[in-house]
Formats: structure tokens, sequence, C-alpha cells
């Protein structure tokens, strides 16, 4: 049987992996929200999803987070015209990243505030365990 | 004379308050997964009447149930309105102060264990 403190900040932990992993799709999305293809008709970048799942600890009830799967956004890519580009088609457009800039921010408000989160309980969790080694201290 | 039985219910406290923790952590870990339905620890007192039916260990090679094993639920829901579209029913901030509450408590715990042991040393010191 675990302890239930340190299956606290285990799980927490998990919490904070599946942010971090989160937070660096978001910023793979970002950096290549311009991204187009080389030849010309090519597919751009094309937007990486991230899903998360739970795992239940039959022990307590506490769950902890999964990476479930890493994906693609399978959304439409933009037209732009744009002759001179390396990418463009016979009728001179370029199919541009199906990336929303918009969209990507307010994901990493949500996930640096779950980061946050998670990182409280790890530091509530903390406090717990040293006021239980407090009892052992001389009186 | 009569057992002394507060360094029992402390402990169970402190147990529940830690299982309570780590059921929180896991709500606030999947507070953006999909369909996860938020969970609580059922209250102190339930527990400890014992409404929960478990297995009883009598022998040191049978399996230890964990005390609080089927005291874990999730939330009943009231109306609707705290899920998200997702499916999701953590509530950031209702767990959080879920876990200030905890704290509180546990540190309440601490000290009358702290205070009952420092009386039971001054009956001994004499």
């Amino acid at each position: 049987m675990a302890d239930p403190l340190s299956l606290a900040s285990r799980i927490a932990g998990s919490g904070l992996q599946a942010q971090e992993t989160r937070l660096r799709i978001v910023s793979e999305n970002i950096a290549n929200a311009q991204s187009t293809g080389e030849t010309p008709g090519s597919d751009a970048y094309r937007r990486k999803t991230i899903g998360f799942s739970w795992e239940l600890d039959r022990a307590t009830g506490a769950s902890r987070v999964n990476i479930a799967r890493l994906g693609v956004d399978p959304s439409e890519f933009d037209l732009q015209f744009d002759p001179g580009n390396p990418a463009a088609n016979e009728k001179g457009m370029v199919k541009m990243p199906n990336v929303n800039v918009l969209i990507e921010l307010a994901d990493m408000r949500e996930a640096n505030r779950s980061y946050e989160a998670n990182l409280q309980t790890i530091k509530q969790t903390r406090e717990l365990v040293s006021m239980t080694l407090d009892l052992l201290r001389a009186q | 004379m009569q057992p002394i039985q507060l360094f029992e219910l402390t402990s169970k406290q402190a147990h529940w308050l830690t299982v309570r923790q780590s059921v929180i952590a896991g709500n606030i870990a999947n507070a953006n997964t999909p369909g996860y339905a938020a969970r609580d620890v059922a209250a102190f007192q339930a527990v400890l009447q014992g409404t929960v039916s478990r297995m009883s260990a009598t022998n040191p090679g049978h399996i230890r149930e964990e005390s609080l094993r089927g005291s874990v639920k999730s939330d009943s829901v009231q109306d609707g309105i705290e899920i998200l579209p997702s499916g999701n029913s953590v509530a950031l901030a209702d767990e959080l102060s879920k876990t200030g509450e905890i704290k509180r408590l546990y540190e309440l715990n601490a000290g009358l264990v702290k205070s009952f042991h420092r009386m039971m040393l001054l009956t001994v010191r004499r």
C-alpha cells in the first residue's frame, strides 16, 4: 500500500508532465504557423494536437493523468495567393498551415493555469509531509 | 482504565486526509482530461462509522485492503452546469479550496497529536 501523500505528489507530477508536453506542442504549432511546403502544390505544416486520459489507482481511487494520443488536426488548409512562393501551385495559390494563433494562445493560457494548480498541489503536499515529520522532532 | 483512543482516532483522520489529498491531486491533474468526473472521499464521519463494507484480514498473509476503498466516489451532478463541453467536471477553484481545507485540518490534527504527546511525557517524567 503506497503512502497517499507520496502518491499525491506523484499524481501532481504526472499533471505537470502532461501540461509541459502540451506547452511543447503549442510552441511547435506557433513556431510553424507560417511553414509552407517546399514543392509546388505541397501540403503545409499540419497543426499538432494532444489528448489526455486518466488512469485510476485501484487502491485509493485517485487518478493520475496520461497523454492518450498525439495527433494532427485534419482540417483544411487556408489558401493564400502568393505566386512567388516555392509552394505555389499553377494558379499561384499556396497552402498555409491550419494553425490559428489565437487558439494556440488560449491553449497556452489554459496549460499555464493547470500547471500552476499542479505546482500548488505539490507545495501543499510537501507542507503536509513536513507537518508529519515535525511530530518526530524534540518537543 | 479506559484505553486511550485519541492516537488511533487522529491517525485514522490523518489517513483520511492524506487519501483525500491524493484524490484532489488527481482531480487537479485531470483538470483538462475530457470525460473525467471529479471525485471526492466520503465525509470522515461516514467513513468512521464504517458504512462501507470491506474484507477483513485475519492472517498476516491476507491482502490488506485499503481502508478507504469504496469511499471514493465521483461528485454527484446537480444541474449539469459545471460539466464542460468536453465532459470534464473539475472546477479548479473548488479543488484548490479543498486542498486548503485539508491543510487546515491536517495542521489541527498534527497539533493535537503533539500536545497529547506532551501530556503523556509529562506524566512519565515525574
